[in-house]
Parts: structure tokens; sequence; C-alpha cells
């Protein structure tokens, strides 16, 4: 059971969520709030889940190369922990496990590791799920659970270096302070492969786009593991724990996980050939024009960003005769191996009316991006072609 | 009147079995069960998170059927019996062909008579403490607490609502913003037991 007496001092921000939470539901009974229920289309955010929050960022925003924070997008499965535990004051992180020296380091001790600077791609596993036919359960995220951003840190290797890695070692649990309302719901325990800890872009990161990491992101500590799914970047984290095997629970041997071949739709779990969700898959997406924008005859910017787990985007093309023939778009910006790449595209419309534009990437790998992605049980890493439907004026 | 038209689409429901349903006779599933299912989600599924997430799936029964089992595995205060409901309820509302706006989860239950009585029309009850103890655990523990001391809800033990028994028994009854209603999830003895060991906290 959990401490009844720090329960109360709750932070203020989940107090606030909580309130939201029943806001909506009390705002749903007015006979006059028409609105679709759980969906708030205005503002930095639209929100799938109001508690625990979860929340993708609209599109338009991808129009910047770094997504800013407050409009990042926020994945929970339990919301924040309880202030008490994540205080700058008592929170520590514990390294242990098969290791020689165990550690456990405040956040001004964990500063002494070299600090290092990262942009890349942070993206929900789920992201997409809505778009997987048959329709799969889960938060029903579209196409902004997605963000790119520069993460400030430390090596995870130069804490595993320090804490000396016994031989047997293959796996490390992550484990982050936060807990869910009722005990009898399993933890969110999640562990990456030693070479993937050990990685020297790998790393613990307590800044966000040059802030400290906010509340909703993780703070004071969340890892970043570039080039793979965000269901490894654990929140909040408190303790390391180095291991023979596999972390052990829920999250880890049987959610966030995906056929390692290609499977009937609706054919049931295939049990043994589940692997964990790791690496990202080739994507890219239009941030603008948005869909149902009215856009004139001149020629029209089109733009947006493509990423590829860990190979780099060659190509982005573009179709307005839904996928017969491809136009090349422009790479622009910024070119780092981890963060997306931004492209534009000059159009030069060639009708009133209804127009849809299709996008897909290519990467340095030779894989092309599909027009849909192989369904499986959860609705992991969706990335079929991206679709914007536009009206051009008359 | 309304019950009995309640039962008879919920036995006929029971006979077609596995078949598939027409729109209107989804319509009928649907506003027949609204009620009681649409309290259970907004009473029991609610402890962990918000409703829109029950509201915004689209699945066949089977996987309503996992998904509330999975639910009940976690923590999920139904019955089997209520669990039996909610899953005939969700797989006729929230079935892959509906639509994607749909009204909110609550409406029905707005406009449908109040299942239970109320608490005067029973006569004074004379709450069990010992009996409070288990339902308050099972029910609000969650979110007021281990031991009724506060957590996303504030603390119940010793709280002056205590004293006021009308304004507790609307509040528990009916909700209050954030709080869900336990009208028609709990029996008002069950509200007279829990309010009875509250009372000795
Ligand atoms: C004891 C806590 C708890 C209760 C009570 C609860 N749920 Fe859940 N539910 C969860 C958790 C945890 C998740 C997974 C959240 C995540 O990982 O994002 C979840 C997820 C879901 C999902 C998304 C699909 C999925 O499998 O992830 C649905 C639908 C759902 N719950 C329905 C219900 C219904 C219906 C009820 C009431 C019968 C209910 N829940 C009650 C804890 C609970
Ligand atoms: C989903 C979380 C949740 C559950 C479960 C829950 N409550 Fe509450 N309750 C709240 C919140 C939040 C408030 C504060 C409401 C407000 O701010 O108006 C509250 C308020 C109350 C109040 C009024 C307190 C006051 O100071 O005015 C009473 C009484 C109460 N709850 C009793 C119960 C009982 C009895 C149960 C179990 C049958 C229960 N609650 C279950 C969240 C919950």
């Amino acid at each position: 059971m959990s401490d009844s007496g720090a329960l109360s001092r709750r932070t203020c921000f989940q107090r606030i969520a909580f309130l939201l939470g029943g806001l909506a539901l009390w705002r749903r009974v007015q006979p006059a709030q028409a609105e679709p229920a759980g969906v708030v289309e205005t503002g930095p955010q639209t929100v799938r889940v109001m508690r625990p929050y979860d929340a993708e960022t609209p599109v338009r925003e991808f129009a910047s190369y770094l997504t800013p924070n407050h409009r990042f997008f926020v994945r929970s499965h339990f919301g924040p922990p309880e202030a008490a535990l994540i205080a700058e004051a008592d929170w520590r992180l514990r390294v242990g496990g098969l290791i020689e020296h165990p550690l456990e380091l405040t956040l001004k001790d964990l500063k002494q590791f070299e600090r290092i600077t990262i942009t890349a791609v942070v993206q929900c596993s789920g992201n997409g799920r809505a778009f997987h036919r048959p329709k799969v359960p889960g938060v029903q995220w579209e196409r902004g659970a997605v963000g790119n951003a520069q993460w400030t840190g430390v090596r995870l290797r130069d804490l595993l270096a320090k804490a000396g890695v016994r031989p047997a070692a293959k796996h490390v649990q992550l484990q982050g302070a936060d807990r869910p309302v009722v005990t009898s719901v399993p933890l969110f325990t999640r562990s990456i492969p030693l070479e993937k800890a050990v990685h020297p872009d790998t790393i613990l990161a307590y800044e966000m786009n040059g802030r400290p990491l906010p509340l909703l992101h993780g703070a004071p500590l969340r890892v970043i593991t570039p080039g793979w799914m965000a269901d490894s970047c654990i929140k909040w984290l408190t303790d390391i724990t180095v291991q023979a095997d596999e972390a052990k629970g829920y999250y880890m041997q049987t959610a966030y996980r995906v056929p390692v071949t290609a499977i009937q739709p609706n054919s049931g779990l295939p049990g043994t050939s589940m692997v964990p969700v790791e690496a990202m898959v080739l994507k890219s997406l239009i941030a603008s024009p948005g869909n149902g924008d009215e856009v004139g005859r001149g020629p029209v910017t089109v733009q947006g960003v493509a990423w590829s787990g860990e190979s780099a985007i060659t190509t982005v093309e573009l179709s307005f005769d839904e996928g017969r023939t491809w136009e090349q778009a422009r790479l622009v910006g910024e070119d780092e191996p981890y963060a997306w790449r931004q492209w534009q595209f000059l159009w030069k419309p060639k009708a009133a009316g209804s127009a849809s534009i299709l996008c897909r990437a290519t990467d340095s790998a030779g894989q092309v991006q599909p027009q849909t992605t192989a369904w499986n049980p959860s609705g992991f890493l969706w990335n079929g072609w991206d679709r914007v439907t536009v009206t051009v004026q008359a | 009147m309304m019950f009995s038209r309640m039962l008879i689409s919920v036995i006929v429901l029971g006979v077609a079995g596995g078949a598939a349903m027409t729109g209107a006779q989804e319509e009928d599933v649907v506003a027949a069960l609204a009620p009681r299912a649409e309290t259970l989600i907004l009473a029991r599924c609610s402890v962990c998170h918000t409703p829109d997430l029950v509201a915004q799936q689209r699945l066949p029964k089977d996987r309503w059927e996992a998904t509330v089992q999975k639910m009940r595995h976690w923590g999920a205060e139904i019955t089997e019996e209520e669990a039996g409901l909610l899953v005939r309820f969700l797989s006729a509302r929230y079935h892959p062909g509906a639509p994607d706006q749909l009204p909110p989860l609550d409406s029905e239950l707005r406009k449908a008579e109040p299942l239970t009585q109320e608490p005067a029309a029973e006569g004074p009850l004379v709450g069990v403490a010992v009996r409070g103890a288990g339902i308050f655990e099972h029910n609000c523990q969650a979110c007021h607490g281990t031991g009724a001391t506060g957590g996303f809800g504030p603390k119940l033990a010793k709280n002056p609502i205590l004293k006021h028994e009308d304004l507790f028994w609307e509040t528990v009854l009916h909700g209050r913003g954030p709080m869900p209603a336990w009208g028609a999830a709990l029996s008002h003895q069950d509200i007279a037991d829990i309010h009875a060991w509250l009372l000795t906290k």
C-alpha cells in the first residue's frame, strides 16, 4: 500500500490535472456541449486522455526544427510522481545489480560527469495507432505523438563505467518514480540491452531545449535512447539495475512488443514470436498546409519533417495523384544524426477544389516509407504515407 | 415500464448470442444498458484513468472482453456480472463500425430515472463500521488514501462533512466535480456503512 501521509502532498500540478479531468467530465454533462468526448482541438496540445495526461502536438508545430517544451507530446502511464519523491533535496539515482560498486547519486553528483547535448526525435511507440485497420486498443494517437528536442545530460555508459559492470550483465533495467493509483497495477518497469545502454549517445537528460527538464517530461532525469522509440525513454528515473535478463513484468514482457514476422490482422497474440519495440521506423509528416486548410492558386509552400531511427534521410517525395507519380522535395535546415530532417516543396496547384497531398521518405539504408504499416495487435510503429487534404481556391 | 423494456432487450440479446446486431438492435442495447453501464464506467473505471480512454476505442466484442478482464485483474472493482454487462454495452456502442464522434459517455445516464430511491424512503439506516472499512477500501481508497487521510481526493477522516449528513449523502450519491457519483454503484446500506466507518477514523 502506498504511504498515505505522502499521498496528501501530491504536487499542485497533479491536483490541477486531476481537476481538469473532472472538469472534462463535468462539461460533458452540460447539454449545450456537443463537442466530441475528450478531444480538445485548440490550445497547445490535443488531449487524448485527461488523467493520466496523454496529449499530442498539433502537427503545424513541426514547421519548426525544435518542438517547444510546452507543446511537446506527453505520454504518461500513471502521471508525474509525488513531488516529495522527485524534490531535488531527496531525489537520488541508484545504480545497482551486476556491478562492482553500487552508486547513489544526487543531481549535483550526476552533473560532475561530462555534459553532452544531443538533438533527437522522441516518439511514442503508439504514434499513429488510430490509423491501423482493424482498429486496436490503446490511446488513439494520430500524427503528433512525436517531437524533436535538444537533450542535455550525461552518458549512461559513464555511470556504468564508474559502477563497474560485471561480465554476466546483459540488460539494464530502468525504473522511474511514477506509481499507479492502485497498487495492483503493474509498475512501468523497462529494460534495454547492455549494448544500447553503453552506446555513447544514450544519455540521462536533465535539460530539454536548454531548460531544466519539465515535470511532465520526467523531471529531474529521464533516459534518452536516440533512434529508439520512447518506450525506453523512462521519465522520473530513480533506479538503474544491471542484470542478466530483460525486466520482468507486464510493460516489458507483454506490452510494447511486436510480432517478428507479419501476422494476419486479428489473428490473436502469437506469443513467443513477439519482440520488444526498439528502433524507430522511417517516417515523414506534412506540417503545413494543415488538413482542411484553404490554399491559393499561387505557389504553396508544402513543408514538413522526416526521420529514420538509425539511418539518414536521403529523399522526401510528394504525390498529388494518390501515389501514382512522386515529386522530390528539397531537404533543408540542420542535418544531425538522430534529429529529424526538414523538407520543403513549392507546389503549384493545377486545379481548384479538393486536393490530397501524400508524402513519403527514403533513408540511407535504402528503405522506402510504405503506404501502410503491417498490422500488429497493439498498433505500434505506424509509418504509412502521410496525407493532408486541402481545398484549392478557385 | 422502462425497466421491463430493459429486461426484455437484455434477454433478447442473451438469446441472440454472438450473432451480429443491426444498427437498431445496437441502439436498443445501448439504451437499455446505458444507465448502469455508464454509472459503472464513471464510478469504477475512472479510478485509474478518465473515461475518455474508454470512449475513444472502437473494438470488437472479444477485444472488449479481454480489456475488461485485464482491468479487473489490475484492480477494477467490478463483479463478473457487471463485467458481462459492460462488455455488452461497450461492444454495442464502441464497436469498430461506430462513428468517430458519439454522444458523451453519460448522456443516457443524465436522461435516465434514478435507479435508486432517496435515502429517506428507506427510513434511517444504521451503518456498520466494520463493513464500511472494506467497502471504502474497494471504492474510495484509490482517491481518498489509506485510512481516508487524503490523496487525489480530500482527507475524509475527521472531515467536517461527516457531521453534515445531508451534504455527505448528496456528495456521495451524486458526485461533485472530479468525485464520481455512487448512487447507482453502491447501495444505501453500503454508503451508511462507509459513513459509520469514517466516523471511527
Ligand atoms: C486499477 C486501475 C484501473 C481501473 C480501475 C481501470 N483501468 Fe483501464 N487501464 C488501466 C491501465 C494501467 C491502463 C493502461 C494504461 C497505459 O499503459 O497507458 C488501462 C487502459 C485501458 C484501456 C486502453 C486499452 C489498453 O488495453 O491499454 C481501456 C479501453 C480501458 N483501460 C478500459 C477500462 C474500463 C472499461 C474500466 C472499467 C471496467 C477500466 N479500464 C478500469 C488501469 C485501470
Ligand atoms: C476518482 C477519485 C475518487 C473516488 C474513487 C472517490 N472520490 Fe470522493 N472525492 C474525490 C475528489 C477529487 C473530491 C473533491 C471534490 C471537489 O473538489 O469538489 C471528493 C470529495 C468527496 C467528499 C466531499 C469531501 C469534502 O470535503 O467536501 C466526500 C464525502 C467523498 N468524496 C466521499 C467519497 C466516498 C465515500 C467514496 C467511495 C464510495 C469516494 N469519495 C470515492 C475523488 C474521489
